[in-house]
């Protein structure tokens, strides 16, 4: 098989910085997309070639476009293309054009994606392999009367899960009959927009899990190993937040129990490339199957960081044809890496999106601190992508001192013009139950009554820069005399508030 | 340029939960907090742009709107809104808030821009506090707009697949 030489990035943002990163490691070059709505984005800045697409009249982003990427990745003249996470990652579709194309496909076989992106025959295979998992519809539910009977069969509380879904998606709990009409339209619906296909199915609702999972390694000559455990319980409405490796629940024994499984399933459907197998672990350390995600993960670095495996290069390497260096005896886990996911949200009102222009960004750096981001001073987070600003990824010896270094990276991080997820993760590292490690999925929504750190005072401060603007609005040339020898400072801050009013 | 008016001695910002804080006037770069004094400073530089300088600290601040005297100001990733009052004005909106009474509509706003997806009330309809009144879609994340309070719907202003900006109205109720 001949050697990649050329990778079209079909993504954008922190991923595609991410995935360049390596490749050029490996003196391989890179094909970058500019789309119309973020022309200047940063992750440009890392392509050797930058493709233009100024199609401001289409309906659907270059990165869904299977058609325009293929085009663009020939007319490039790129022999591979990596997907990234989102998108068209986990679209068989796509993989199975590509391998038409005669590009390489950074990722499994599209047989894999198919089976283990369709979850009602991921079921089946994993039913037919006896991997553990939570009771539920053999396939597809037709109609809400159809889910009404499976879920008295199976008994509420029932999950409804979009069939071609992942990522949290399109997924309701229904904790009566009475709710199933109202939540079956609504999951269907989601499903239908977010990924094409309306169909789902119905599992029992695990209460109160932790969300486990196992990044799996495999090549094209049939060896399968995995990397060890995820911890990604920090939850919201099915979204992660932040992730661990490794995680508090697991000892040696249920690692090894639950890696094999992971390997096992894996291996049911030939897998090569990096994958993840997400399980829920409840509280008597029984753990179910959820599914599996063919693709590079967001949370991928704390993985890398505990074991010293950078996972795109093992994905290039993988697609090359090459067999896998390391055996699962060589995998060991050293020390403890946290990542937080800073994203554009406004966590006073909810995780509400809160896309804007970043006006000044800046990360400590130093030992035990990576920060994977596509974005700089001067970028807009836009309305049309996901919120994600940068992911912290912070190390330390054990868990307790991973902790402590992340509480101290966050107060470093400095970010103007979006409103972002740091308050909620300075919170998070003050928290008894998150240094206890015993939080499940269901934390944020049932322990938490605040989900941001004040500072000493905090309230004090801005009453004073209230009242500081209210004065130099109102006051300023009356007779009270407010002295300005700061000089410089208020211009700015004047002008910015004007620029904001209305 | 504002008329003449009799000197201002003191300032009042009040939260939007109603806790009072007390500025004298001319405003010094100082917070008393239990009967200590304690500075502070906002500044502007390059690398940080506005910030505040608190206990040898710098503090990330935003102004993020204001309408009259009420304003929303973001310090170090935190949002906090006042309504800063004179000792007079203070006093006249405690005459008027006595014979008003309390407001008993509520109007609920998008608390952020983007499409409806679905409207799950229709007018005159019965709501309890926490249900559910609109989907909306916004960076690929359907949230749920709950009603914050008990009460009938008297007004719907959306339809499903309609786009919304932040703060347009969605929902109004009488409130119980």
């Amino acid at each position: 098989m001949k050697k990649i030489k050329r990778i079209l990035i079909a993504n954008r943002g922190e991923i595609a910085v991410r995935i360049m990163k390596t490749a050029h490691a490996m003196g391989i070059k890179c094909v970058a997309v500019r789309t119309s709505t973020e022309p200047d984005a940063m992750y440009l800045s890392s392509a050797d070639i930058i493709h233009d697409d100024g199609d401001e009249t289409a309906e659907i982003p270059v990165f869904l476009d299977i058609e325009k990427l293929i085009a663009v990745a020939l007319e490039t003249k790129c022999d591979a293309l990596h997907p990234g996470y989102g998108f068209l990652a986990e679209n068989a579709y796509f993989a199975d054009k590509c391998k038409d194309n005669k590009i390489i496909f950074i990722g499994p076989s599209p047989d894999a994606i198919y089976k283990m992106g369709n979850k009602p025959v991921a079921r089946q295979i994993a039913m037919k392999h006896k991997i553990p998992m939570a009771m539920g519809t053999p396939g597809s539910v037709a109609d809400e009367d159809e889910a009404v009977r499976h879920a008295a069969r199976i008994g509420y509380p029932v999950i409804i899960k979009a069939a071609s879904g992942g990522g949290g998606r399109g997924m309701r709990v229904v904790r009566q009959e009475s709710e199933m009409e109202k939540m079956f339209t609504l999951a269907s619906r989601e499903a239908e927009k977010a990924f094409n296909d309306p169909s789902v199915f119905i599992e029992k609702y695990i209460e109160n899990p932790k969300h486990i999972e196992f990044q799996i390694l495999g090549d094209m000559h049939g060896n399968i190993i995995h990397l060890g455990e995820r911890e990604c319980s920090i939850q919201r409405k099915h979204q992660k937040l932040l992730e661990e490796a490794p995680s508090p629940a697991l000892d040696e024994e249920l690692r090894k129990t639950m890696g094999d499984t992971a390997v096992r399933i894996a291996r049911a459907v030939g897998y090569y490339s990096a994958g993840t197998v997400e399980f829920l672990l409840d509280s008597d350390r029984n753990f179910y199957f959820m599914e599996m995600n063919t693709r590079i993960q967001v949370e991928h670095p704390v993985t890398e960081i505990i074991t010293g495996i950078d996972l795109i290069e093992q994905q290039i390497r993988i697609a090359n044809g090459e067999e896998l260096s390391m055996r699962q005896e060589d995998v060991s886990l050293k020390g403890w890496a946290i990542e937080c996911r800073i994203n554009a949200e406004d966590v006073q009102s909810g995780f509400a999106p809160s896309p804007g222009r970043i006006e000044k960004i800046s990360f400590p750096e130093g030992p035990g601190i990576r920060v994977d981001t596509g974005v700089r001073a001067g970028s807009s987070i836009v309305a049309s992508f996901d919120s994600m600003v940068a992911k912290l990824i912070v190390t330390g010896t054990d868990r307790k001192h991973a902790i402590t270094n992340t509480k101290l990276a966050l107060d470093k991080i400095w970010i103007k013009g979006t409103k972002t997820t740091l308050p909620f993760f300075r919170m998070l590292m003050r928290n008894h139950i998150f240094q206890e490690g015993t939080f499940t999925t269901a934390f944020i929504e049932k322990n938490l009554d605040q989900y941001h750190h004040s500072s000493e005072y905090e309230d004090n401060i801005a009453a004073w820069l209230a009242t500081k603007l209210f004065v130099e609005e109102n006051l300023t040339g009356n007779r009270t005399n407010i002295s300005f020898d700061q000089g410089k400072e208020l211009t700015p801050w004047l002008l910015r508030k004007r620029l904001t009013q209305f | 340029m504002k008329p003449d008016k009799p000197t201002i001695k003191k300032l009042f910002a009040i939260s939007t939960e109603g806790r009072k804080f007390q500025f004298p006037l001319p405003l010094k770069n100082v917070i008393r907090v239990n009967g200590r004094d304690y500075n502070v400073e906002l500044r502007e530089d390059e690398k940080y742009g506005i910030h505040v300088l608190w206990k040898n600290r710098r503090y990330p601040v935003e102004i993020v709107r204001t309408k009259q005297n009420r304003y929303e100001i973001l310090f170090n990733d935190i949002g906090h809104t006042f309504t800063v009052e004179t000792p007079i004005s203070l006093q006249r909106k405690k005459i008027l808030g006595k014979g008003k009474g309390k407001s008993t509509t509520l109007v609920v706003k998008a608390p952020m821009p983007g499409r409806i997806i679905d409207v799950l009330v229709r007018e005159h309809a019965e709501v309890i506090k926490g249900e559910a009144l609109v989907i909306l879609e916004a960076m690929k994340m359907q949230n749920e707009i709950q009603s914050i309070a008990g009460g009938t719907v008297i007004r719907v202003d959306v339809r499903a697949g309609q786009n919304v900006m932040k703060d347009d109205i969605l929902v109004e109720i009488a409130v119980k």
